[in-house]
């Protein structure tokens, strides 16, 4: 409602066309600063090598090179990486989405002592850095013969993200109790409300949270690089990492890699920006409030 | 009747343990413990295989005192700080402004300035390795192309820090959205006022929209601090933290000290160091923003 007042307000103060135009013209520099980079990226990894390394250069392919993707992707041994990425993607967010939700309907939802406490306690825990539990804990889970494995990466995921479980509980609280309450009338348990009645109202936010966390878990390098030596276990993070590294001589074949690593993420954004955008506009809501 | 009550009471309780049990387990598996047993790890000598053998203070002595490498980080990481969060705030929030009013392609350009911050960290910091090659990355390519002297980009440890600050100015949009959201949430009975007041435009965004983002503003000041201070993976993917230790940002000596030198109690008391000095950070900023953050109501805080 808010939201659609304001750009009403914008747009009756749109200024005179003067100033328009130059509104205009230093958002298309920036945006050509934009995508610059990406549309350089994409003309790369369509060139031969020795197109390349000409000086002076061509912005432009002579001929398209398609075949850089498939050599690009072999070199990295693409399909195993994105099989071992996608696996840890996928469980890590049903881990982080399912146990937030429960979290969250908890905090939200019922009345039992110490519920402020463990909830300032889990929100404060977003203040402290990362890092701090990094070493602990990688003794811990070496002593657990985790070492070189997923584990790390994946089991922590099902305990809780207090972000998410933080978004549920604010939208949680734009869903009237008296839901429940009817449903519980009925004799519905705790988690047949929450599957059943609140969790497809909270679809939205639901679904954002299944993007962030994918996005999250697709970014992810630090864990891997700490816990994942064996080249057959590589996600494509680290796969990326050390391949320019290993064939900085081949651009082309590179940049074709990375594209298509970049890929999956592109696809999302197009098919699902609206979660993305309503998923930052919240981490305001929940600044504010 | 009462009995009745009190035991639908305690199977709420019960229920609230049962669904919240998961972040219990997690807070104290991966927050407490880690928190707790660390505060002892940082006074030890451990190598990750023996036993840590208690040292006292020796850790934070040889930092302060010993470690060529110490005091080069830390300088980095407040440039770093000091340059990258100032600036992606200011950049998110005048991107914010050209885009809360309406133009045609508005929503196109939203989108183009969304679209960087959707590239996975990886496969942005590796592109930008090559945009900033000095023979034939675009950075280069494009300033001979216009007839200007060359950048030294990553290669001199005047230019590296900035180098890699400026990639994260690429990815400004996701801070822009923020931003954006809060503009449009800004009642359009304080601009309509203004309006009828006959205010300039350059007061109505200076008396009116920037005071009503402070809060964004602010929770955005603390949380770049603390994201900015934990910088890595610009340092591990593009430079290795030189020339000259000018890009070796304090998170990433710590990464290196603990798994390439195996120095892990001497890296845990650097993690403390660190995270002394973000809380301090942290806290000036609470204790300043009064002065500038506006809320609507007292007690909305």
């Amino acid at each position: 409602m808010n939201a659609r007042q304001g750009q009403a307000a914008g747009s009756r103060r749109g200024g005179s066309t003067v100033l328009q135009a130059i509104r205009f013209i230093v958002l298309c520099v920036g945006a050509v600063a934009m995508l610059f980079p990406l549309l350089w990226m994409v003309t790369i990894a369509l060139k031969s090598n020795n197109e390349v390394f000409q000086i002076p250069p061509e912005w432009f392919p002579r001929e398209l090179h398609w075949s850089n993707f498939v050599t690009g992707t072999r070199e990295i041994h693409f399909w195993r990486t994105f099989g071992n990425s996608l696996v840890i993607a996928v469980l890590s967010v049903v881990g982080q989405v399912a146990s937030s939700v429960l979290v969250g309907y908890g905090l939200a939802r019922l009345h039992f002592p110490g519920r402020k406490l463990w909830f300032s306690f889990f929100v404060g825990s977003l203040m402290l850095p990362g890092f701090v539990g990094m070493i602990p804990l990688f003794n811990l889970y070496s002593n657990l013969g985790w070492y070189n494995t997923w584990l790390p990466i994946i089991v922590p995921a099902f305990f809780g993200n207090a972000t998410f479980s933080f978004l549920f509980v604010q939208y949680l609280k734009t869903i009237s109790v008296s839901f429940d309450e009817a449903a519980k009338i009925d004799g519905a348990s705790d988690l047949y409300v929450l599957t059943k009645v609140l969790a497809p109202m909270a679809a939205p936010v639901i679904v954002t949270m299944v993007i962030f966390a994918f996005q999250g878990s697709w970014n992810q390098y630090l864990e891997p690089l700490i816990y994942i030596v064996d080249q057959k276990k590589w996600t494509l993070a680290l796969a990326m990492a050390s391949y320019k590294g290993t064939y900085a001589t081949a651009w082309n074949l590179f940049m074709a890699a990375d594209l298509i690593y970049i890929l999956p993420m592109l696809l999302i954004f197009f098919f699902g920006q609206k979660f993305f955008m309503q998923g930052l506009g919240s981490v305001n809501s929940a600044g504010l409030k | 009747m009462k009995n009745a009550l009190t035991s639908r009471k305690l199977k709420e309780w019960r229920n609230g343990y049962l669904f919240i049990l998961p972040s219990i387990i997690g807070f104290s598996v991966f927050v407490a413990y880690p928190l707790l047993s660390s505060i002892y790890y940082s006074l030890t000598e451990w190598s990750g295989y023996d036993k840590p053998r208690f040292v006292g203070l020796d850790n934070f002595k040889y930092m302060f005192s010993v470690d060529p490498a110490f005091w080069p980080s830390i300088r980095a990481t407040f440039y770093y700080v000091l340059m990258s969060v100032p600036l992606s705030l200011f950049f998110g929030l005048c991107l914010a402004m050209l885009l809360n009013r309406g133009l045609p392609g508005i929503k196109w350009f939203r989108t183009i300035y969304y679209l960087p911050t959707v590239v996975p960290s990886i496969a942005t910091l590796t592109l930008w390795l090559f945009i900033y090659q000095p023979q034939y990355g675009l950075a280069n390519s494009l300033l001979r192309t216009l007839g200007l002297p060359e950048g030294t980009w990553l290669t001199s440890e005047k230019t590296a820090l900035f180098s890699i600050v400026l990639i994260g100015l690429w990815q400004v949009g996701s801070g822009m959205i923020i931003f954006l959201s809060g503009l449009q949430s800004v009642p359009y009975e304080l601009y309509e006022a203004a309006e009828v007041d006959g205010a300039p435009r350059w007061r109505v965004s200076l008396n009116i929209t920037v005071p009503m983002i402070t809060p964004i503003l602010f929770l955005q000041l603390i949380l770049g601090i603390i994201g900015a201070f934990q910088a890595f993976n610009q340092v591990q993917v593009l430079t290795g933290g030189g020339p000259n230790f000018s890009t070796s940002l304090l998170n990433f000596k710590i990464y290196q000290d603990a798994f390439n030198s195996k120095m892990f109690g001497y890296a845990i008391a650097e993690v403390w160091v660190l995270f002394f000095i973000i809380m301090i950070f942290t806290a000036l900023t609470y204790r300043y923003s009064n002065r500038f953050v506006y809320y609507e109501s007292d007690n909305a805080r």
